[in-house]
C-alpha cells in the first residue's frame, strides 16, 4: 500500500469498565455514536459503506460469535457488508488494518471499524477456567493469562537485572495517565509500593502488574484520503502497518526476553511508513502486564534490548519523557476489552496527533503515533499500526 | 516348579501427611501419635503406582519395553470400570499383558501371585507387579487415623535377581471386615471393633501366620489396620518388630500395597521374609528367599521420609470429602473429547516429533504437522527425555477450583534438546532458573468422573549439606 491513501476522520469510545448494565450491542452502538459525533464536518450513519468488527472471545464470554451480522442491526445499519475479524489480542488492531486495506483497494470509500468486547458477563472464575484448560488438553493446562507473560518477567529479571520496582514503575506511570483519561476503567494514581504490596497473582507478577478485565467498545471511521476533507480539515492518515506471527505455544519460543512477533511486525510497519522508532512522537502499546510494556518498548526499538525496565523507572516513557508510552493509561489503567483495545488505542493516537488529548497531550514534533498489540496463547501474533498527521512522508 | 526371581523393587509414598492429632482434634477425640499419608490433588493410586513401577524397572536395570506386562493390584483404581490398566501400562511403557486385580486390599498379593504364575508358566519372561492404594476412609471413622496411601512394585523373571518367591498360603472367611458398598466412595466403619478383632481379623490372619511361621523367617510384613492389631499378630510370629512397622508409622495403612511395601523394608539383607496380605475376607502369606540386597530396596527409607505436613481440612479437600457448594464450572476441554483421544498416547508416553531434516524435537506431535524450526513436514515420533533444566518459570496464585494454587509452571529444556512447558510437582519453593527436574506422571484433573494424567516437572532437591 502506498503512502497515506487512507484517512481517519472520526474516532471515539465509551467509558471503559465493568458495564453490567450494557449489552454487547448497546456498547457497540455507544462507540459508533461517539465516533460519528467526533467527525468535524458532520457524518450521517448511512454514509458507511462497510464495517469490520473486532470481537475476540465471542461465544466463550457469552456473547455472539457471529457479530459480523449482529453489529449492523445493533447500530441501525442492517444491510451493510460487515465481517468479524478475530486475531487474538490484536483483533482490534487487525480489524483496523483490514479496514484500511478495504479503503486503499478502492472497493469501499467509507469504512467503519468497531471493536467491542464483553469480558465481565461471566464470572472471573469461569473466565479463568476456560483459559486455564483450553488448547492442548495437557500442555496448556493451568495457563491463565498471566502465565503467558510471567515467564518473560522471570527471565528478563535474571538476564538484565530488571527489578520488581522497574516493573511497578510501568503500572504507576499508566495509572497516572489513566487518572487523566475520562474513558479509563481505573482513574486513580498508585505508587510503586502499592504495586509491590499488592497480592501475588502469578510470580513474579502481582495484582497491580496486571490489567483488569474490562467491558468496552471503540470505533473509528476510515475514508479514502482523497475524500478526507469532506469530513475534516485535520485528518489523520494511515502511514503504515505490519502484522507478524510466531509459534503459538510458549515452549516453542527461542527467547523469553523478547516478543518476536512484535519485532517483525514493527519492522514491516516502519518500512512501510518510511520511518524509524526515533521518529515516533508517542505510542500506545500492549501493556496487559507490566513486563509486556517493557518488552514492547525494546522490541519496537524505543530503547535498547534489556533497558526497558530502567528506562521506565527513569521516566523515559512518561508524558513528558523522551518517548511517551500509553498516554491513555494503557491496558493497565484504561482496561483491556480485547476486541475494542486496539481501536481504543488508535482513538488515543488520533487525539494526540490532532492535539485533543487535554491533560495527556504530548509534544507532537514529527507527526507520528504508533499503536501496537501482541497476543495469542504465547504472543503468537502482533500488529503495529502507524498513524500520522502529515499528508506527505518524511523527505 | 520354577522359582520366580525378583530383579528389582520400587516404592512410592504420597506427597502429603496429616497428623493423627489433627484428625482426632477435629472430632473432639483424645490426641494421638503418628501421621497418615494422603495423596495431593494431583496424585492417586495410579500415579503412586507409576512412581513405584518406574523406580522398580530402573532398579532392575531394564527398559520398560523389555517388560511383557503389568500386574496391578489396588482396591482404589481410578476407574471402577474403565481403562485404568491401559493408562498405567501405557504411561510406564510396558507391554499390554497382565491384569488389574481389585475388589479388596487383598488385591496386591493377588497381583503378585498372578504375575508369579505367569512367569513360572513361561508365559512371560519379565513381569511387572505393582500394588498401590489411596484409601479413602469415611470422615470421622475409627480408621481415619490409620488409612493411608502408597505403592510397592516388583520386577519378576524366571532367572537372575537377588531373591526368589517361595510358597504361599491363602485362607478365607466369608465375613465383612471394612468395606465399600457398590458405588460408595468412602470405606465404611466397622460395626463392632471387638467382633472384628476376635472373630474376623485375628483368626484369619493368625491362621496364615501359623501356616508360614516355620522355618522361622527373619522378617515379617503384617497388616496393622488400627495400630494395635499388628502388635497382636507380631506376637504370634515369635519375631521382633515387623519390617512393615516403618511403613505404618510413616504413611499409615497402604491397603493393597501394605504387604509388599512392608516386605521391601526387609529386602536390603539376605534372609527369609514373609509378607501377609489381607482384605475382603481373605488372607495370604507369601515367603521370599532373599540372597542379597534387592536392587531398589535401599530407597525404602527415603521414600517414607518425604512428604509435607498439611492440615486435616486440606486432607479432606484433596480427597474430595470437603467440596465447595454452588455450581461447578466445567473445563474448556471435556476429558472424553476428541482432543484427548488424539493426545492420549503422546501424553502418557511423553512423545515428541523429531524433524528428519533439522533434528528439532517438536512437542506435542498432534499439533505439529510441520517442524517449528525449519517448517519441514517429515517428522518421526520419539520418546522425550525424562529430565531437564528449568529455563524460566512462574508460580500461579490465581487458580480456580479444581486447580490447586499455588501452581508453579516451568519451561524446561529437556536433556535431548526438546523444550516443554509443564506444571511443577512442588509448591515452587525449590524452583529457580537452572534447577534440574525429573518428569513424573501426575493427575492433572478429575472432571465428570474422568481422571486426566500427564507429566509434571519435579525439582531435584538440593544435595543435603550443599
Amino acid at each position: 500500500m502506498s503512502w497515506n491513501r487512507v484517512a481517519v476522520v472520526g474516532a471515539g469510545l465509551i467509558k471503559m469498565g465493568e458495564l453490567f448494565d450494557q449489552s454487547y450491542e448497546k456498547m457497540a452502538a455507544g462507540a459508533f455514536a461517539a465516533a460519528i459525533e467526533s467527525v468535524d464536518k458532520g457524518f450521517e450513519p448511512t454514509q458507511v459503506d462497510a464495517a469490520f468488527v473486532a470481537t475476540q472471545r465471542g461465544t466463550l464470554w457469552g456473547q455472539e460469535g457471529i457479530s459480523g451480522n449482529t453489529i449492523p442491526t445493533a447500530i441501525g445499519l442492517a444491510g451493510i457488508p460487515c465481517t468479524r475479524i478475530e486475531n487474538a489480542c490484536p483483533s482490534g488492531s487487525d480489524a483496523f488494518r483490514v479496514g484500511a486495506m478495504a479503503v486503499a483497494s478502492g472497493v469501499h470509500d467509507v469504512v467503519l471499524v468497531i471493536g467491542v468486547e464483553k469480558m465481565r458477563d461471566k464470572s472471573t472464575e469461569e473466565g479463568l477456567l476456560s483459559r486455564a484448560a483450553s488448547g492442548h488438553p495437557i500442555f496448556t493446562r493451568g495457563e491463565t493469562a498471566p502465565v503467558l507473560f510471567a515467564p518473560f518477567a522471570t527471565r528478563h529479571m535474571a538476564e538484565f537485572g530488571t527489578t520488581r520496582e522497574m516493573l511497578a514503575s510501568v503500572a504507576v506511570k499508566n495509572h497516572y495517565n489513566g487518572a487523566r483519561d475520562p474513558y479509563a476503567h481505573f482513574q486513580n494514581e498508585i505508587t510503586i509500593d502499592d504495586v509491590l504490596r499488592s497480592a501475588p497473582v502469578c510470580h513474579p507478577l502481582h495484582l497491580l502488574d496486571c490489567c483488569p478485565q474490562t467491558d468496552g467498545a471503540a470505533a473509528v471511521v476510515l475514508v479514502s484520503a482523497d475524500r478526507a476533507h469532506e469530513f475534516t480539515d485535520r485528518p489523520v492518515y494511515v502511514a503504515g502497518f505490519g502484522v507478524a506471527t510466531d509459534h503459538p505455544y510458549l515452549h516453542e519460543k527461542d527467547s523469553f526476553t523478547e516478543i518476536k512477533a512484535t519485532r517483525l511486525a514493527a519492522a514491516r510497519a516502519y518500512s512501510m511508513a518510511g520511518i524509524g522508532p526515533n521518529d515516533v512522537d508517542c505510542a500506545e502499546v500492549h501493556d496487559c502486564f507490566t513486563i509486556t510494556e517493557i518488552l514492547d518498548i525494546e522490541d519496537l526499538g524505543f530503547v535498547e534490548k534489556g533497558r526497558g525496565g530502567i528506562a521506565s523507572l527513569e521516566g523515559e516513557t512518561s508524558l513528558d519523557g523522551r518517548i511517551p508510552v500509553n498516554t491513555s493509561g494503557g491496558l493497565l489503567a484504561k482496561g483491556h476489552p480485547i476486541g475494542a483495545t486496539g481501536v481504543a488505542q488508535i482513538t488515543e493516537c488520533w487525539w494526540q496527533l490532532r492535539g485533543q488529548a487535554d491533560e495527556r497531550q504530548v509534544d507532537i514534533r514529527n507527526g507520528f503515533a504508533l499503536q501496537h498489540n501482541a497476543g495469542g496463547r504465547g504472543s503468537g501474533v502482533a500488529v503495529v499500526n502507524i498513524l500520522t498527521n502529515r499528508r506527505e512522508g518524511l523527505g | 516348579m520354577t522359582t520366580v526371581r525378583i530383579l528389582g523393587v520400587g516404592t512410592a509414598a504420597p506427597g502429603l501427611r496429616v497428623p493423627v492429632a489433627a484428625i482426632n482434634s477435629a472430632w473432639d477425640r483424645r490426641s494421638g501419635r503418628g501421621q497418615v499419608g494422603v495423596c495431593g490433588a494431583d496424585e492417586d493410586s495410579l500415579t503412586l503406582a507409576w512412581d513405584a513401577a518406574t523406580a522398580a524397572v530402573r532398579a532392575a536395570g531394564l527398559d520398560p519395553s523389555e517388560v511383557a506386562g503389568l500386574w496391578w493390584g489396588t482396591s482404589t483404581p481410578p476407574f471402577a470400570d474403565g481403562p485404568s490398566h491401559a493408562v498405567l501400562a501405557n504411561a510406564i511403557g510396558t507391554g499390554p499383558l497382565g491384569t488389574l486385580t481389585s475388589g479388596s486390599t487383598h488385591a496386591g498379593v493377588d497381583a503378585l501371585l498372578a504375575a508369579s504364575d505367569a512367569v513360572a508358566a513361561g508365559r512371560v519372561e519379565v513381569a511387572l507387579v505393582v500394588a498401590s492404594d489411596a484409601l479413602r476412609p469415611g470422615p470421622g471413622t475409627g480408621f481415619e487415623t490409620r488409612a493411608g496411601a502408597g505403592a510397592a512394585a516388583f520386577v519378576l523373571a524366571a532367572s537372575n535377581g537377588h531373591g526368589g518367591i517361595g510358597s504361599a498360603w491363602t485362607r478365607s472367611k466369608p465375613l465383612l471386615d471394612r468395606y465399600r458398598g457398590s458405588g460408595e466412595l468412602d470405606q465404611r466403619d466397622l460395626y463392632d471393633g471387638r467382633l472384628f478383632r476376635e472373630e474376623i481379623f485375628l483368626p484369619l490372619v493368625g491362621a496364615v501366620v501359623d501356616d508360614a511361621r516355620t522355618p522361622g523367617p527373619s522378617s515379617w510384613s503384617v497388616p496393622d489396620p488400627d495400630g494395635r492389631l499388628g502388635a497382636a499378630i507380631a506376637r504370634r510370629t515369635d519375631a521382633g518388630e515387623p519390617a512393615s512397622q516403618a511403613v505404618y508409622s510413616a504413611i499409615g495403612d497402604t491397603g493393597a500395597a501394605a504387604a509388599l511395601f512392608g516386605a521391601i523394608g526387609a529386602f536390603a539383607h539376605s534372609g527369609r521374609v514373609v509378607a501377609v496380605g489381607y482384605g475382603g475376607g481373605r488372607a495370604t502369606a507369601i515367603e521370599f528367599a532373599i540372597d542379597a540386597a534387592v536392587p531398589g530396596a535401599s530407597d525404602f527409607a527415603a521414600t517414607l521420609a518425604n512428604g509435607r505436613e498439611v492440615s486435616y481440612h486440606k486432607g479432606l479437600r484433596v480427597r474430595g470429602q470437603m467440596v465447595p457448594g454452588g455450581e461447578t464450572i466445567p473445563m474448556g476441554v471435556p476429558p472424553e473429547s476428541a482432543l484427548f483421544a488424539r493426545g492420549a498416547e503422546e501424553m502418557l508416553q511423553l512423545l515428541g516429533a523429531r524433524c528428519d531434516d533439522c533434528g528439532t524435537i517438536n512437542t506435542p506431535p498432534s499439533v505439529h504437522p510441520h517442524c517449528i524450526a525449519c517448517g519441514g513436514p517429515k517428522l518421526e515420533a520419539v520418546q522425550l527425555a525424562r529430565s531437564g533444566t528449568v529455563h524460566t518459570f512462574v508460580v500461579n496464585y490465581t487458580m480456580p477450583a479444581p486447580f490447586e494454587a499455588p501452581l508453579p509452571i516451568a519451561v524446561v529444556d529437556l536433556d535431548d534438546g526438546a523444550r516443554v512447558m509443564l506444571q511443577v510437582d512442588d509448591d515452587g519453593d525449590q524452583l529457580e532458573i537452572g534447577r534440574r527436574v525429573d518428569l513424573v506422571l501426575r493427575k492433572y484433573a478429575h472432571e465428570r468422573g474422568v481422571p486426566v494424567y500427564g507429566y509434571k516437572a519435579r525439582p531435584r532437591r538440593a544435595p543435603v549439606g550443599a
